[in-house]
């Protein structure tokens, strides 16, 4: 950018299979036999630094019925907003605009954004699915802190979750023209016992002319969410 | 700010769906006429000279909203006519509902519990703050009128009156959430529904980067990513609800031209009602900055299969002291689908009771 800092302007996204379990993972079978080997859950190395979650006892027990009854419980299935950092590494592309006062970044699924703001920290007035971001630049590294999320977006498909009173502290850094460094420090006194980080690349799309397009999963939500009130025929 | 202002949805689908009246002519006609472009046209101040970004784009980054022109019809009553500046008793006219509107506003504040009724207070939607001084959205045609619709277009309009329910809509129940606007269902208003002003949620955040422009709207948060570099549109099935576009400099104006949009889902009217467009609908959009705090925008749209004509609709978006984004987690908050369908349930089963009483 004119002014020095590293551009992100660009098209992104995460390879890997985070998006199902941030823990290391096996291979799985899918919910829905039907859909054979498609449907199945592929295996993956996590991005929790050290591999442990530490959830307090409880949360630990809520992660666990969390999976078990993760198909009327992931907001992801219900196409709501991913939260943060939930929208980072879901296998669809996000779009980063850089300017000098705002940062956008605008997630391919649901149609999920962010501005992220570069000038005097603001408070979250409300909590929010996407929370509220302050960023600042720390040498090369974009520091986001968010705050005001709203706890409801679960950190995987897996179960993994966090709170309304949850803190996150991202740092993009730009380690070559097309790769992103991605960390993300996790704190939250109520569900977990200490601070915890998350870390993988982020990718930049290479293909010509790569750009966003458009998942409004609503539509592809609404007879699961709505089904039981349509009108029967007899 | 979604769970409230979700409360509200019900009574924005009574605004959206004031547009209507289209007669039929067969014979597309040719482009708009140049003569009258932006309404009203603001000469820019002498103090004020355009910004520009630290690499030398024009700069009109910041929040806009059209809540100015609350209010203004998107189609011109007939009996004006042609003429589309508000006369000094019209201007008058809105200059006093402002300010009834803004005692009022305040009267609610001071006593929230002396309000009556289950609509949610008044001060919840979003005010303009100086009158419109149009007599309609529609710039083009002359007489500020939706064109005639092509028989296709016709035919499209009759489906979605036979079909569509809801709020202002008859009273016929729903049998599912098709049944409602694509707005209704939190899945879009399209690209004029996201800008047109209607009660709340006419804010458009704009941020640019070297090569892009972003603009961003509360409602169903949208994010348009627009890319400046001359790349040509994506191929012809990439087809999204609100278009691929490309946009370009023409001296300090933003240029946006959109296209492969997906057929028969939004139209272009307030909340993105209307007749719903087809798959050959191209818009392009003009943003031009006259001074810090106004940017002129207007819009033609060109759909050969559903209008006779390509029109013209123009208004100012202003940036508002304290006006800025929230997030509108519609979907997420949509209640109302619920409670609509399962009164629509409940209804019938009530109707069934009552048949069988009778028997």
């Amino acid at each position: 950018m004119p002014d020095g800092k590293p551009n992100l302007t660009g098209l992104w996204q995460a390879l890997g299979t985070a998006y199902w379990d941030i823990q290391d993972h096996i291979a799985q079978p899918g919910p829905f036999f039907q859909l054979g080997a498609i449907g199945a859950i592929p295996p993956g190395q996590g991005i929790v630094e050290g591999n442990e979650i530490p959830y307090q006892p409880w949360a630990g027990q809520k992660k666990k019925d969390n999976f078990v009854n993760r198909l009327t419980l992931d907001p992801e299935i219900k196409c709501y907003m991913p939260g943060v950092p939930r929208g980072t590494y879901m296998p669809f592309p996000f779009q980063i605009v850089e300017s000098p006062q705002n940062i956008v970044i605008a997630y391919e699924y649901a149609s999920a954004n962010r501005v992220i703001n570069m000038g005097k920290p603001r408070e979250a007035s409300v909590d929010t699915w996407m929370g509220t971001s302050n960023g600042h630049w720390e040498g090369d590294a974009l520091v986001v802190d968010v705050t005001g999320l709203n706890g409801q977006s679960w950190l995987d498909r897996a179960g993994n979750f966090a709170s309304e009173n949850v803190h996150i502290v991202e740092r993009y850094t730009l380690v070559d023209p097309d790769h992103l460094n991605y960390e993300a420090t996790i704190e939250d006194k109520t569900v977990f016992t200490r601070p915890w980080k998350i870390s993988l690349p982020l990718y930049r799309r290479k293909e010509k002319n790569a750009q966003i397009t458009e998942f409004k999963c609503v539509e592809f939500a609404e007879e699961l969410i709505y089904g039981n009130l349509r009108k029967q025929t007899k | 700010m979604s769970r409230r202002l979700l409360v509200v949805l019900a009574a924005v689908l009574l605004v959206s769906i004031a547009v209507a009246g289209q007669t039929p002519a067969p014979a597309r006609q040719t482009a708009p006429s140049s003569r009258q472009t932006t309404p009203v046209p603001k000469t820019a101040t002498k103090s004020w000279t355009q910004p520009k970004t630290a690499w030398g784009d024009p700069d009109l980054q910041g929040t806009w909203t059209s809540d100015d022109s609350i209010g203004v019809p998107l189609q011109r009553p007939a009996s004006i006519g042609e003429r589309l500046v508000a006369t000094e008793a019209e201007i008058a006219q809105r200059e006093a509902n402002i300010t009834r509107q803004s005692q009022s506003d305040e009267q609610e504040f001071a006593a929230p519990n002396a309000r009556v009724g289950t609509g949610p207070p008044g001060h919840w939607g979003e005010r303009a703050r100086r009158p419109s001084k149009q007599t309609s959205l529609i710039v083009d045609p002359p007489d500020g009128r939706i064109p005639a619709l092509t028989s296709e277009g016709q035919k499209k309009q009759a489906d979605v009156a036979a079909t569509r329910v809801g709020a202002g809509a008859g009273g016929r129940p729903a049998a599912s959430w098709e049944d409602f606007t694509y707005y209704i269902r939190c899945i879009t208003r399209g690209v004029t529904g996201s800008i047109f002003p209607v009660i709340y949620g006419n804010g458009a955040q704009i941020v640019q980067s070297p090569g892009y422009v972003t603009i961003l709207h509360e409602m169903v948060h949208e994010a348009r990513i627009i890319p400046l570099d001359g790349r040509p549109h994506a191929g012809p099935n990439i087809r999204t609800y609100m278009g691929d576009s490309r946009g370009h400099w023409e001296g300090n104006t933003l240029v946006i031209e959109t296209t492969n949009f997906l057929a028969d889902k939004t139209g272009i009217g307030l909340n993105g009602g209307g007749t719903p467009t087809s798959d050959a609908l191209r818009l392009v959009e003009r943003y031009s900055r006259t001074d810090a705090n106004t940017i002129n925008y207007e819009v033609t749209i060109d759909d050969p299969k559903t209008y006779t004509r390509p029109w013209k609709v123009a208004f100012p978006i202003t940036q508002e002291p304290g006006y800025s984004l929230f997030e509108y987690a519609c979907h997420e908050g949509n209640y109302a689908m619920v409670d609509m369908l399962s009164g629509a349930r409940a209804e019938e089963k009530a109707a069934e009771e009552a048949a069988k009483q009778k028997k």
